[in-house]
């Protein structure tokens, strides 16, 4: 459980043990489905984006590009499922959260590169400057810290810290196997700790 | 917000309630805008239509797999054809095997017409009458040595005719293996003359063999009409005391039992005129010039008839 009281998406992804019936129907294009779907995963998924772009529409376009997904790569996905394969360890959550990371990832170098390609006289313009300075002018010191990180390192803070999912889980979620992730864990909590340090405060 | 990072993997975790973990709780994750969900199912139904999947699954069977193990049959069928090819086994089996001009021909179009079937190949037959004839018993008066003489006067007759009719089918299997093979095939021309230098040598032979057998059936009436008993060992002439070479030459003698090779040195190292003396007298002896001389009185297992 997490500070809000609501099962953590580390739990909903691994106790989701009837996804393949759900699979089987968004394969067969209901949209009834899909629309399940959106009520199980929609919030954390869009979460998670919001985490990793502080941006909510952008956090929003993602959630909904990585359900798109799902819905053209149903039929397929139901194709490799064994038949009448209840409980064949296929998780419909982690599938999504793997899309949902690497989509973010995806946005925010795209972000980077253009805006250092295409202004690269401006000083102190670049997305990353301005989430900071945005998110010292709200107040909000998470979003800025957060910001400071790169990409990867951002998707590891938020995997393991804010959504709670274990060292596994996060790796396979950012396509890693696990003792990479834990070098990159730990990357980003030392980079954390400093820009903390920067900021004033004390870890 | 509680922390369930595994302790002591990934560095330091972010301890709950430090002053770290209350900065990173500090702002709220705003919610999805109204009517996302709609959002999402509209541009689910208005998406486009995935394509089929494919037939074959591209997981099992990649199609570089399924070249790579076409490439290595067709290579391996391509290294063995071309080995049988270049060590003549199909030839001996009768397979044709088009050369690289016919090939072409048949590509641009050029290509004679190929025979319907091409024949099986002819094998000569060894006729029952080459056996040789068997003396029963001694030759004691001139009726016995005529009916001697008739009956190998048949045997050689039915040789002769079974010697033409093998040479004839020699010369027909050869141009038919050419003919399949694609390679040039004679003339009728140059057939016609072939068989004519073919005729004109098995003439010469002929006629040498006559020859030498007139004097050699010569000696042997003068034999029986003295009252000499003839036996086997008296009439068959031991293959190696053929009169080619004339008896009582030492040199002669010593040269027939060499090898080809040690025969070849030897003469060599004889002097020159002693060389050609030999050598002409060898000619001599072949063209019938010189008469035979008497057969050896040492029968040999190795012999047959000589009249």
């Amino acid at each position: 459980m997490n500070a809000s009281g609501k099962p953590s998406l580390s739990q909903q992804i691994v106790g989701s043990g009837e996804d393949e019936p759900l699979v089987e129907r968004l394969a067969a294009r209901d949209c009834g489905a899909l629309r399940e779907v959106i009520a199980l995963h929609a919030k954390r998924l869009h979460r998670v984006a919001w985490r990793m772009t502080s941006d909510a529409q952008e956090a929003e376009d993602i959630v909904q590009e990585a359900l798109l997904r799902l819905w053209d790569q149903a039929p397929r996905i139901a194709a490799r499922l064994p038949a009448g394969s209840e409980g064949t360890g296929f998780r419909l959550g982690a599938w999504l959260q793997r899309v949902v990371t690497n989509l973010a990832i995806d946005r925010l170098r795209r972000t980077r590169r253009l805006t250092h390609s295409d202004f690269p006289e401006q000083e102190d313009e670049t997305p990353l400057a301005d989430a900071v300075v945005e998110a010292r002018e709200d107040g909000s010191l998470a979003r800025a810290l957060i910001a400071a990180l790169p990409e990867r390192q951002r998707a590891a803070i938020v995997l393991t810290y804010y959504e709670e999912l274990p060292n596994a889980q996060a790796a396979a979620a950012m396509d890693m196997n696990i003792k990479a992730f834990e070098s990159l864990l730990h990357r980003a909590r030392t980079g954390l700790r400093q820009a903390f340090a920067e900021q004033g405060g004390v870890a | 917000m509680t922390n369930v990072n595994e302790q002591g993997r990934g560095g330091d975790p972010i301890m709950p309630g430090s002053a770290l973990a209350r900065a990173l709780s500090g702002d709220v994750v705003p919610s999805l805008s109204p009517g996302f969900g709609d959002r999402v199912i509209a541009a689910a139904e208005a998406h486009t239509a995935p394509l089929p999947a494919l037939r074959r699954s591209p997981g099992r069977w990649s199609g570089w797999k399924t070249g790579r193990r076409f490439a290595v049959g067709v290579t391996g069928v391509f290294v063995l054809a071309s080995a049988a090819a270049a060590t003549g086994l199909l030839q001996q089996l009768a397979i044709p095997v088009p050369s690289a001009k016919a090939v072409w021909a048949s590509i641009a179009g050029t290509a004679q017409a190929a025979p319907a079937a091409p024949p099986a190949p002819v094998v000569a037959e060894i006729p029952a009458t080459l056996a040789k004839v068997e003396n029963d018993g001694s030759i004691d008066t001139p009726e016995e040595l005529g009916v001697a003489f008739r009956r190998v006067d048949e045997v050689r007759q039915g040789r002769r005719a079974e010697r033409a009719q093998i040479i004839n089918q020699r010369i027909a299997s050869e141009i038919e293996r050419r003919r399949i093979a694609g390679l040039k095939v004679p003339t009728p021309q140059e057939e016609a003359r072939l068989r004519e230098r073919i005729a004109a040598a098995e003439a010469r032979r002929q006629q040498l063999a006559d020859e030498r057998i007139a004097a050699r059936r010569e000696a042997i009436q003068r034999k029986v009409d003295s009252g000499e008993a003839l036996t086997r060992e008296g009439v068959v002439v031991p293959l190696r005391a053929r009169p080619t070479i004339p008896e009582g030459s030492p040199d002669f003698e010593r040269l027939r039992r060499m090898s080809p090779q040690q025969r070849r040195a030897a003469l060599q190292a004889m002097p020159r005129e002693e060389r050609r003396a030999l050598v002409e007298e060898y000619r001599a002896r072949r063209s019938g010039a010189v008469p035979a001389p008497a057969p050896s009185p040492s029968p040999s297992a190795d012999s047959s008839p000589a009249v």
